[in-house]
């Protein structure tokens, strides 16, 4: 088989729906190979590169390249465990989230759960505590080092 | 004598370019490297490399002893020295002839004519080349320099004796702007070449920098291979070239092959080499001035290529084996039009300043009539020691405008993440009405700057893709295995398409 059917093959479930903010309009990405994306904006189609290092996304679009820094989501962006946050350990993609702030957790309770490669993956609470804020929603293509859900 | 095995003195696109050469004529190669580029792709694309030394390029790329050393050591025949590093100095290409290597390229006597500006200043008068007026002072104390310039007459400029390539390069119109462009020219020529000598000369003002590409051999025949416009500069150093330059005229450019020839010629030239013409004015009343000779092959030597249909790299090796010439004059023809872009990691708004670091992504466009030349790869490095050039984009097509438009559309598709670089600069300078027209002198990019590096806002879907995936979409290869499987890598795994 040709290598790139086979990636074509392997990404086609990292397929993630955002919502721009100003429109609410949905947008559709999908992964074409690592690293470069097309996104369904409308009746746009616009294919995009990205890559991240220490806290700075890069997004290259049709000659232009644009560093986007991470201040605005300082809040979202804790170490996790440490704060009392957890994360993704890989690019996935969010099934269900199922606790709001304000719930009181136990210990080893599955509060989202996340898919990657066609396998689940429960993100489950460390201790005894309460959700304070959550960071994802179902259908949300996540990403490494981001937190998904603060506790205390 | 037949070159067997070739020993590139050199790193980057230039030394992959000519590994490229050797694999069509079945000649093995041998890569050299620093320490900061023992995992670079021409040490992988080459047959054998060998360490010549650090990072710092005097201890390892400008080490004679240590390149023949490397030479003799992996049995090598012959040696190509690139642009740049040892090219131009006539001690490397005497100590490969002692060593019994054949030198791609001059004799040491012709470089060493051609190096002194001095030499070749007199040499091209006595040839019947026209100079623009300058001279390097005897005394090089800065009292020294600065009378040279009063004689002269401001604005003048300041320059490495010992090399080109901008290095080195200022530019003083006045006593007190002189008094500082002495000392920081007389320092970054010591470090580019290793000779603080400098040389001064008149400013030809807005010219326009034509070359002719020429190449003689060692039985008699010597050809030019038309012209390279190399107007977009800055700092004195090039960034787009084309051919044909859109300023000559058929009566000029048969004028400046002429002129060109009879100066390899003079200096008992052989291989390939550059006459490099300042031009002012227009049409058939231009005047075209000999700034100097690059003794070497050049960076934009593609743009010839496509014009002409040659492979310079490979009449390069033949002519130094002892071949003939490969081509009559009558028998070279400029058809079409190609376009060079340097795709440099720096950054333009902050005066083209130098960006080093690792290139997150890096994905090469293909498209018809559209040839990369480059000496990186996606996880690699950019290293602070060397010439931050990364690739050049050179673009053919039936005309200018073919070619132009081409060119920008090929950048256009270019990914380049992690390090800053000037792409969208170029498809401003390409796109820029004034470019489009070829109205073109060598002030363009200061002129236009403000035009230059204008940028659009990031659009909505790129800010709202970005709020959702700000952790690493891609994330780079590490040398250790990640604690979980993380199905990117394991993509990356499969290596780079």
């Amino acid at each position: 088989m040709d290598r790139a059917a086979r990636v074509g093959a392997m990404v086609s479930d990292d397929r993630g729906s955002i919502r721009t903010g100003v429109t609410h309009e949905a947008a559709d990405v999908t992964a074409a190979a690592p690293g470069e994306f097309v996104i369904r904006h409308g009746d746009t189609i616009t294919r995009i590169y990205a890559a991240a290092s220490e806290g700075r996304l890069w997004v290259f679009v049709d000659g232009d390249v644009f560093e986007i820094s991470d201040e605005s989501d300082e809040q979202r962006r804790r170490p996790h465990r440490t704060h009392g946050s957890l994360s993704s350990p890989m690019p996935a993609t969010v099934i269900s989230v199922n606790v709001a702030p304000g719930d009181a957790v136990a210990a080893g309770q599955t509060l989202i759960v996340l898919e990657a490669m066609k396998m689940e993956l429960p993100v489950r609470a460390p201790g005894d505590g309460r959700v304070r804020a959550v960071h994802c929603k179902a259908g949300d293509l996540v990403q490494p080092d981001l937190s998904l859900i603060e506790f205390e | 004598m037949a070159i067997r095995r070739l020993l590139i003195a050199n790193r980057g696109e230039i030394a992959l370019r000519i590994i490229r050469a050797c694999r069509e004529l079945r000649i093995d190669t041998v890569a050299v490297y620093s320490d900061a580029d023992a995992a670079a792709p021409h040490v992988r694309a080459a047959d054998a490399a060998v360490r010549v030394g650090p990072a710092p390029a005097p201890e390892s790329y400008l080490n004679i002893t240590a390149i023949i050393d490397a030479a003799r050591q992996s049995n090598a025949d012959a040696v190509h020295p690139g642009y740049g590093f040892l090219s131009e100095r006539a001690a490397f290409a005497e100590a490969c002839r002692e060593a019994g290597l054949v030198f791609v390229g001059p004799p040491a006597a012709a470089i060493e004519a051609m190096g002194s500006k001095i030499g070749a200043r007199r040499l091209m008068e006595r040839a019947g080349v026209p100079v623009v007026p300058g001279r390097t002072p005897a005394d090089q104390a800065d009292a020294g320099i600065a009378a040279a310039a009063r004689a002269i007459g401001f604005p003048v400029l300041i320059k490495a004796s010992a090399g080109g390539g901008g290095k080195g390069m200022r530019v003083a119109r006045d006593e007190r702007a002189l008094a500082e462009a002495v000392p920081a020219a007389r320092r970054e020529a010591q470090a580019a070449f290793g000779d603080g000598t400098l040389y001064v000369e008149r400013l030809v003002d807005r010219p326009r920098h034509v070359e002719v590409q020429v190449f003689a051999d060692a039985h008699g025949n010597a050809v030019h291979l038309f012209e390279r416009d190399c107007s977009i500069q800055r700092r004195h150093q090039k960034v787009i070239e084309e051919s044909p330059s859109p300023a000559l005229t058929p009566a000029l450019r048969a004028q400046m092959g002429d002129a060109a020839v009879a100066a390899a010629r003079a200096c008992g030239y052989i291989n390939a080499g550059t006459i490099e013409f300042l031009l002012e004015g227009r049409g058939d009343d231009a005047r075209f001035y000999f700034l100097e000779m690059n003794t070497r092959l050049q960076v934009e030597h593609p743009v010839t290529e496509l014009v002409t249909g040659t492979d310079l790299v490979r009449a390069q090796l033949h002519v130094a084996a002892g071949g003939a010439l490969p081509w009559r004059q009558e028998a070279l023809e400029q058809r079409g039009h190609a376009i060079e872009c340097r795709v440099y990691a720096e950054d333009p708004a902050s005066g083209f300043l130098p960006q080093a670091g690792r290139l997150l992504l890096y994905r090469e466009p293909t498209a018809p009539g559209v040839r990369i030349d480059s000496g990186v790869e996606e996880g690699g490095d950019v290293p602070v020691q060397y010439d931050p050039m990364l690739a050049k984009l050179i673009a053919c097509g039936e005309t200018r405008d073919a070619a132009r438009q081409r060119a920008a559309a090929a950048l256009r598709r270019f990914p380049i993440l992690g390090v800053r670089t000037n792409v969208r600069f170029l498809i401003n300078v390409l796109e820029h009405p004034d470019f489009a027209a070829a109205r073109l002198d060598t002030s363009f990019i200061d002129e236009h700057f403000e035009d230059l590096i204008k940028t659009r806002e990031a659009p909505e879907f790129v800010r709202a893709f970005a709020r959702r995936n700000p952790g690493p979409v891609n994330r780079p290869a590490t040398a250790g295995h990640p604690a979980v499987a993380d199905p990117w890598t394991v993509l990356r795994g499969w290596g780079r398409w």
